[in-house]
């Protein structure tokens, strides 16, 4: 496929608007992003994971750069969980290579109903916060937070889950062109015991070496355009900065059920285009 | 424990400032390159300016873990600094992985 301005401006404006809702959502724009390159412009899947892939990159570069230095990252467990995330996003990379383009595109549907439905189930979610009295260990962390007014300190918990889901995500993210932080962040929260801000934060710090191991492998290959990556890394980050900034007005609720919605019927499109 | 905490402190810095460093020179190298290239179009050096932008943007996580080696050697931590050298390797195996497949084509 050529690239032409109109196309380079088309991509920049589907990059913001998918990083706005990414940011709004706490999805990031991968989940977007990629059925729209796919479906809407044409570009074939693996192109699409590619770019999506960079765009994955600077959230995570520039996310984590705001947030360092607030204790809020958990730098010993992401380097931990780094070596399976990046060990799945070399196999998931691999895969991409070896798998059909329809098969893919199923599995991204599957991924995405997944995401969906998750995202329906968390609607009214609280979230439990362990207490202050804790040794960290070597794993765990401490943070302040000023919701609860004091400083939150917890233990990792279940060790080899959080591997194993961390090379999961790995490869999901690397072979569909997302973060990942979707199947790693539930986990992390709800059986090894990381809050859920401190796993949030994590796991956004994690992805920018998940997605490059990820990236090299499409880059390699000759399947990451740079002038669409420019441009759809330019939009996600001026998207997810407006996001972020717009989020905090509108109606979560709402949002999330009219997303969820919207992501069932573009993962049923896309279940059904990876049929012929 | 608290020598632990001063020392990942300094090294979140270090993370934190490669970060921004990265963030800020690929979105440069990134923006220049993408608006040369929507005003020229087949632009040879707008075609470089982009790839020298996703070079930076790619090299940004890698330069961190590889800080981070270097700070758990510094602090002779040695399973952080196994588990980081561990990605660097995982990340020169993907590179290894992109030269095999595009052998392929």
């Amino acid at each position: 496929m050529a690239v032409t301005p109109a196309l380079t401006v088309l991509i920049l404006g589907a990059g913001v608007v998918a990083g706005a809702f990414g940011a709004t959502l706490g999805l990031g724009g991968g989940i977007f992003l990629v059925p729209f390159l796919n479906l809407v412009v044409g570009l074939p899947i693996t192109v699409a994971a590619a770019i999506s892939l960079t765009t994955v990159i600077a959230t995570s570069s520039s996310v984590s750069a705001a947030r360092a230095g607030h204790r809020l990252i958990n730098l010993r467990l992401g380097m931990a969980l780094e070596v399976a995330t990046a060990a799945g996003s070399l196999g998931g990379g691999i895969t991409a290579q070896l798998l059909s383009e329809d098969t893919i595109r199923r599995l991204f549907a599957v991924m995405m109903g997944i995401i969906a439905l998750l995202m329906l189930r968390t609607l009214n979610q609280r979230v439990a916060i362990p207490g202050t009295a804790v040794d960290p260990g070597v794993l765990g962390g401490r943070f302040d937070d000023p919701q609860n007014g004091g400083v939150v300190a917890y233990r990792v918990k279940r060790l080899p889950l959080a591997l194993l889901m961390s090379f999961i995500a790995g490869n999901v993210s690397s072979l569909l062109g997302i973060g990942g932080g979707v199947i790693k962040v539930p986990v992390l929260n709800a059986w090894c015991g990381v809050p859920l801000r401190a796993a949030a934060a994590t796991s956004a710090f994690m992805i920018g070496v998940t997605a490059t191991a990820g990236a090299i492998i499409y880059y390699g290959n000759g399947q990451l355009i740079p002038a669409l990556a420019a441009a759809a890394v330019l939009g996600v980050q001026a998207g997810s900065w407006l996001g972020l900034r717009i989020g905090e007005r509108a109606s979560n609720k709402v949002l999330k059920m009219v997303m969820a919605a919207v992501m069932l019927v573009v993962a049923a499109i896309m279940a059904v285009r990876g049929q012929r | 424990m608290n020598g632990h905490a001063a020392q990942d402190a300094k090294l979140e810095r270090v993370i934190r400032t490669i970060l921004k460093i990265g963030v800020a020179a690929s979105g440069a190298f990134l923006a220049v390159g993408l608006v040369w290239s929507l005003t020229a179009t087949g632009s040879a050096t707008a075609a470089m300016l982009m790839t020298i932008g996703l070079m930076i943007l790619m090299a940004t996580p890698i330069s961190r873990v590889a800080a981070s080696v270097v700070e758990y050697t510094v602090q002779r931590d040695w399973p952080f600094v196994l588990l980081t050298s561990i990605v660097l390797l995982e990340i020169v195996a993907s590179v290894i992985a992109a030269l095999v497949f595009h052998r392929r084509l």
